[in-house]
């Protein structure tokens, strides 16, 4: 009788063994399923105030990995280290209560990567796309903002806000309908040191298509280089627009729309033009979901970015989902730790009980390597069994895992959010994201590492416990049977 | 001859100035039964172990057909040379009469089942539902199964009921005489001893005459030079 037939007979015949074996085998296998289809959940978040973009998508930075990104860099510097970090600049501040230290982000590192988006614009599907920056700040030279006479302006920067379009036709501003042109155009991929100014504005300034205003940095307003732009529109707009920040320097009614190029000029930037939105607009509206598969398919880094529809979903990598991929990494440590112990155990117990048939067979001169064989064999037998049916169950284990992962991360930052109230200083307003779903996949892929894993598992402890067998020789373990 | 036990004494690795065994010497034939008597810890068992390779000696060697045992491993030994039967019986429990057999070696179970008197009805059953008996006898059987000369038994009528223990060393004795085996016994019952052709005392770890405790007997071994 070979080593197989004895092994399958020990299967079927002693089935309390085999079966508490099978059921620790199926948790560890659940449970490592569980984690490795978390660490790889997307995400499906929305934000309300992002739809409507029509039959296109926006795609923004990821704020998450923004933040994850600067993390690593601040980490390799060196402490008390000043100065710019591939984009994230790092100040020292005395002051009387101490040192503190200010770090913020420079256009090179924050900005949309413009092959990324010309990547995208390439897909089968793209008719139009447009690159939007974010809101700049800069000194009105030749002409007076709108300010509001009842507001103490001594905390303001005192400035208009440019917007730059590739084509302004596709601003989110626009294809919602809030923006239209009262007179001339809008602003085209041809045009340079042009500019769209409000109504009001070109009232106040007694400003008309073809006259041409001055901005300039407003850091240093009196030696700053002034830069033109000719007016090619006014605008109106139906309700005024959600101004980025405080302050009449982001009213809707300072809003200047410019080429793309202009206000990374007029604010003096040394480190690039800060592209804060891409819009893809899709031909045809019946191609949406293939186009849409068709983007996500493209291989640019995808972990920067957020790629919103016209529902306001946004796919987000689970990277940048807080610690959600730390915390399943730790879930599959653990499990590891603990599975190779509760095995050892069991197979310890395995041993234990069989010292009469392991003494049987050596006196049958059988090796004890193959004995040991035979009992790794029962043990792959088990654990396969439990791997597999552990398949059938780990698609609904992991949806449970990540749910609750996801949950735990949510209420985390919620309470983060609550305690850094007023105490930390943010660029913009933050987003309301809610979580609309949570989606694992248990691939093939994630099988065969859950299989490799069981079976390294299930070897070791084996290996372990056989040792405590290997060690003695037979007379000592006939010594134990009788 | 087939076995030949030369100059062999032994001790625990860890009590290696207690020997066990002193300097034995001893030769075994085929055809022969024998048994091995002593008080308890005399040392019957360490050299039913000894010459069953499940522990090497500490000095002397111990020869199968003129060869050392340790020659060719003392696993080959065990599967080729000797066959053993323990008081426990010692069969593997969650396997049948035949399956238990057919461990032992190549020979056919059923030949072996029906040579040790064991019903057709109880082969194909779990091996615990035997008797005793029984399961010694097929035991005894998985024994048979292999080619090896030697048939090695510790204590094999201690659980057994006197007319059982009568049929067990009835079969033993026949597996030497009409199947040409050496069969060597160690054992505490004077009436198996008794039935040996050769009786072997072990005394404080040596061979020691067996004459007082077997008066009458005059084949029994006489060991002083």
């Amino acid at each position: 009788m070979n080593s197989f037939q004895m092994a399958w007979r020990s299967v079927i015949r002693k089935p309390i063994k085999s079966i508490l074996l099978f059921l620790v085998v199926f948790i560890i296998s659940l449970f490592f399923l569980s984690g490795m289809a978390s660490r790889n959940a997307s995400i499906a978040t929305q934000n309300k105030t992002k739809q409507a973009v029509g039959a296109g998508f926006l795609m923004e930075a990821n704020e998450a990995n923004k933040h994850n990104r600067a993390d690593e860099i601040l980490a390799k510097k060196d402490d008390g280290e000043e100065g710019n970090f591939d984009g994230v600049n790092v100040e020292k501040i005395e002051t009387e209560y101490g040192t503190s230290w200010r770090v913020w982000y420079d256009n090179s590192f924050q900005t949309l990567l413009i092959n990324d988006i010309e990547k995208i614009a390439a897909v089968f599907g793209i008719s139009q796309y447009n690159i939007t920056t974010a809101v700049t700040a800069v000194n009105p030279v030749n002409f007076s903002r709108i300010e509001d006479d009842d507001v103490d302006q001594s905390s303001d920067l005192l400035c208009v806000s440019l917007i730059g379009n590739k084509d302004m036709e596709l601003d989110a501003n626009v294809l919602s309908g809030n923006v239209t042109i009262r007179d001339g155009r809008m602003i085209t991929e041809e045009d340079s040191d042009v500019c769209v100014i409000s109504e009001e504005l070109a009232e106040k300034n007694n400003l008309s298509v073809g006259d041409r205003i001055q901005l300039n940095d407003r850091h240093d307003v009196v030696h700053a280089a002034v830069f033109e732009a000719e007016i090619v529109g006014i605008y109106m707009v139906q309700q005024k627009m959600t101004p980025a920040m405080s302050g009449d320097t982001y009213r809707s009614e300072n809003i200047i729309f410019t080429d793309l190029g202009f206000p990374e000029k007029a604010e003096g930037s040394t480190s690039g033009a800060l592209y804060e939105k891409a819009y893809f607009k899709v031909a045809d509206v019946d191609q949406y979901d293939e186009v849409k598969k068709a983007i996500q398919k493209v291989e640019i880094g995808w972990e920067r970015y957020d790629l919103i529809d016209n529902n306001g979903n946004i796919d987000t990598m689970s990277q940048n989902f807080n610690d959600l991929e730390n915390v399943s990494l730790i879930l599959v440590l653990v499990v590891a730790g603990a599975s190779l112990i509760i095995l050892f155990l069991v197979f310890v117990f395995w041993m234990k009980g069989r010292v009469q048939e392991i003494g049987i067979l050596l006196a049958l001169g059988t090796p004890k390597i193959k004995i040991l064989g035979q009992i790794l064999l029962e043990a792959f037998m088990i654990a396969a069994a439990a791997v597999v049916l552990s398949f059938t169950a780990a698609p609904a284990a992991s949806k449970i895992t990540a749910d609750y992962f996801v949950e735990q991360q949510v209420q985390q930052a919620d309470e983060q959010s609550v305690l850094e109230e007023g105490k930390v200083a943010k660029s913009a307003e933050d987003s309301e994201e809610t979580v609309t779903g949570v989606s694992v996949a248990v691939t093939p892929e994630l099988m065969i590492y859950d299989w490799l894993g069981v079976a390294v598992l299930v070897m070791v402890s084996v290996g372990a416990a056989g040792i405590l067998i290997a060690r003695k020789n037979p007379k000592d373990i006939f010594s134990e049977i009788n | 001859m087939v076995l030949e036990v030369k100059n062999v004494s032994y001790a625990y690795k860890s009590q290696k100035e207690k020997e066990i065994l002193k300097n034995v010497s001893m030769q075994f034939e085929e055809k022969k039964f024998y048994t091995i008597v002593g008080a308890s810890g005399a040392g019957k068992t360490t050299f039913l172990s000894l010459l069953a390779g499940l522990d090497m000696p500490l000095e002397g060697t111990i020869l199968y057909d003129g060869e050392d045992i340790q020659a060719k491993g003392l696993n080959y030994h065990r599967k080729h040379h000797v066959s053993l039967v323990f008081q426990n019986y010692n069969l593997i429990d969650y396997l049948t009469t035949e399956e238990n057999v057919r461990l032992g070696g190549p020979k056919k179970p059923q030949d072996l089942l029906e040579k040790v008197s064991i019903p057709q009805e109880d082969w194909k059953r779990n091996v615990l539902q035997l008797s005793g008996g029984q399961q010694q006898r097929v035991a005894i059987a998985r024994a048979l199964a292999s080619s090896a000369k030697v048939l090695l038994a510790d204590e094999p009528t201690g659980n057994l009921d006197e007319s059982t223990a009568e049929e067990i060393i009835e079969l033993l004795k026949r597996t030497a005489h009409e199947l040409g085996k050496c069969v060597i016994v160690v054992t505490h019952s004077k009436y198996l001893a008794a039935q040996a052709d050769e009786i072997i005392m072990i005394k404080d770890g040596s061979i020691e005459s067996a004459a007082e405790v077997f008066p009458g007997r005059e084949d029994v071994r006489n060991i002083y030079g």
